[in-house]
């Protein structure tokens, strides 16, 4: 399984965002794309769920066009938990995470008993069980936020795509849902997120993209990609690196 | 549990009043007189010398069938606009469907370089059609991202007021043809005969199965384009399909009884609050209501000018426009 771009450039209504990149995403790690905003981070994994088509070059999935991937058989493989989502009317917490098998009922959308202890398991794993009769549009943000990840885990992919996931989240909640993706991790999934926060990245992530102005700057560990240089290339700062006293893992602080 | 029961009276409780109002269709507000009992020995005992028997049979009914699949169709296309633009306002008559059907029909029956050139049901679709694909561009619903329910809407007044306007000058052109087309634009099942029936039903049947065939991709519809894509459906295909199935279920019962509007509107809400969300459930039920509805405001018809007849259509507009403005209301656009 790999995710990867060759010469791919991307944009919206004539305009290009990501020039041409070049890049291989590595299997079975907790990534996040970073880079200043415009940079096309956002506009890359768009173009990874097939939100955005290919301007120029192509997107790889399994060696294959992904743009050419079946929509079911990708959709097994690989879900997108997108940056804002819209507040469905009427749909009971349950129903929606139910959504998430989707790809793999019969046409009639009807759920075997796997899949239900499926939606089961994960309203469990991501605490919205006990929200399941309630409607999904009484919720508050931080709770209809983990529904939507409750309902991209049902869909049970070796591949989970995620933009912005912490931007309307408490502090708490932020740590929270980066531990659950930790743990997801740990279990065998690949996580590629995008996220704004470096240090909240150098500390649960394991492989860091950062872009700018369209193009790829770095990648590798925490340790490697994390530099005073690369955040005067990239976000034109001055800035030390310390060790984060909890974890041991590099982490910026601003100067003056 | 108390779910499932609660849908099977429902269920229940609409098939039996669909039932007591197709019957009371059958013998009410009839010009030679004509009773419940009549009706029931014309299916039971048919004599071909009682008159009340031969109007049932000859006259009420194929009008009762054609009110009941015209509402069907109706209510389902509106089902089926509102779940693919995620829009509670559209409806084949809001965005410009039945205007541009009825131009497409006088069209084909007044111009003499197109006369006969067309069915008058394919000059319907291919009207309706053209009608929304200008509605779609201009209100921006192909767009990527962008969902602003109340240019949608804007765009279907206006298109479907340019479609009037025309057709209003072909038929002014023509005026042979004056009378019977504005009858026909005002939509009443009056004319409905066995003729009309056997030319309607095959394709409104079609198109009806074909619509609950899509109702669970519209159900994955509602969470969104990027997750419904996500999901693993194919939005081009979808989309495709649910606008070939509308325009099919619109021009059908356009060509059967004319343009009768606000059925598409109305049901699908009566049918959301009845039975939820869930497509699977309230398309065939919205059907149901659909054939209700048409049925009652075709009976109505009957009585309101008794003797004469008024068009079904402008009952259904009486009820029809109280409640879009309640929609508009409700709704920050």
């Amino acid at each position: 399984m790999s995710l990867s771009a060759h010469q791919l450039s991307v944009g919206y209504h004539g305009h290009t965002i990501v020039k041409k990149m070049d890049l291989t995403l590595p299997d079975g790690r907790f990534i996040a794309l970073l880079g200043p905003n415009g940079c096309g981070k956002s506009t890359l994994l768009k173009c990874f769920a097939r939100i955005l088509p290919a301007m120029s070059g192509e997107a790889h999935w399994q060696g294959q066009n992904l743009h050419h991937y079946p929509s079911k058989q990708l959709a097994k493989e690989l879900a997108l938990l997108p940056q804002t989502q819209p507040i469905p009317e009427g749909i009971k917490v349950k129903d929606l995470v139910a959504y998430g098998r989707s790809p793999y009922t019969g046409f009639w959308g009807k759920l075997s008993t796997q899949d239900h202890q499926i939606v089961e398991q994960m309203m469990k794993q991501t605490g919205t069980y006990e929200l399941r009769d309630q409607l999904v549009s009484e919720l508050s943000g931080g709770q209809r936020q983990r529904v939507w990840l409750a309902m991209v885990l049902a869909q049970d992919t070796p591949y989970l795509l995620l933009d912005e996931p912490t931007t309307y989240m408490d502090i708490n909640h932020q740590v929270e849902l980066m531990h659950q993706l930790q743990a997801l991790n740990k279990q065998g999934k690949t996580i590629i997120t995008v996220l704004h926060d470096i240090n909240q990245a150098a500390r649960y992530c394991d492989h860091l993209v950062v872009m700018k102005a369209g193009e790829l700057k770095y990648q590798g560990s925490p340790e490697d990609v994390l530099t005073s240089t690369m955040l005067k290339e990239v976000f034109s700062l001055n800035a030390q690196i310390h060790r984060d006293p909890v974890s041991g893992t590099p982490m910026c602080v601003v100067e003056d | 549990m108390s779910r499932l029961f609660r849908s099977v009276s429902l269920g229940l409780f609409l098939c039996l009043g669909l039932l007591l109002i197709s019957w009371w269709n059958l013998f009410a507000w009839s010009v030679v007189p004509v009773s419940g009992a009549d009706v029931l020995h014309a299916f039971t005992s048919f004599n071909d010398q009682t008159i009340a028997h031969r109007i049932v049979l000859d006259l009420r009914l194929p009008r009762l069938l054609t009110a009941l699949l015209v509402g069907a169709c109706l209510a389902s296309a509106g089902a089926i606009m509102q779940g693919l633009t995620r829009n509670p306002l559209a409806a084949p008559s809001v965005l410009g469907v039945n205007a541009g059907a009825a131009l497409g029909m006088a069209l084909v029956s007044t111009l003499p370089f197109l006369y006969g050139a067309l069915s008058t049901s394919i000059a319907a679709m291919l009207g309706g059609g053209v009608a929304w694909l200008l509605v779609m561009l201009l209100g921006s619903t192909w767009r990527v991202g962008a969902n602003e329910h109340g240019r949608l809407v804007l765009a279907g007044v206006a298109i479907s007021a340019l479609c009037a306007a025309l057709t209003k000058a072909v038929v002014i052109m023509e005026e042979d043809q004056a009378a019977g087309v504005m009858t026909w634009l005002a939509g009443s099942l009056a004319d409905a005969r066995w003729q009309t029936w056997q030319a309607f039903w095959p394709v409104a049947l079609i198109s009806l199965i074909g619509a609950l065939l899509i109702a669970p991709s519209l159900n994955v519809l509602q969470l969104g384009e990027d997750n419904a894509r996500n999901l693993g459906i194919n939005l081009l295909r979808s989309k495709l399909l649910g606008s070939l199935l509308v325009l099919m279920l619109v021009g059908a019962a356009i060509s059967a009884v004319g343009s009768i509007g606000f059925v598409g509107l109305i049901v699908p809400h009566i049918a959301r609050l009845m039975f939820g969300q869930d497509f699977r459930l309230c398309l065939p039920v919205a059907m149901i209501i659909g054939a209700l509805l048409v049925t009652l405001a075709d009976t109505l018809s009957r009585a309101v000018t008794y003797p004469m007849e008024t068009p079904a259509g402008a009952i259904l507009a009486l009820i029809g426009a109280p409640f879009f403005i309640y929609l508009v209301r409700k709704r920050t656009l």
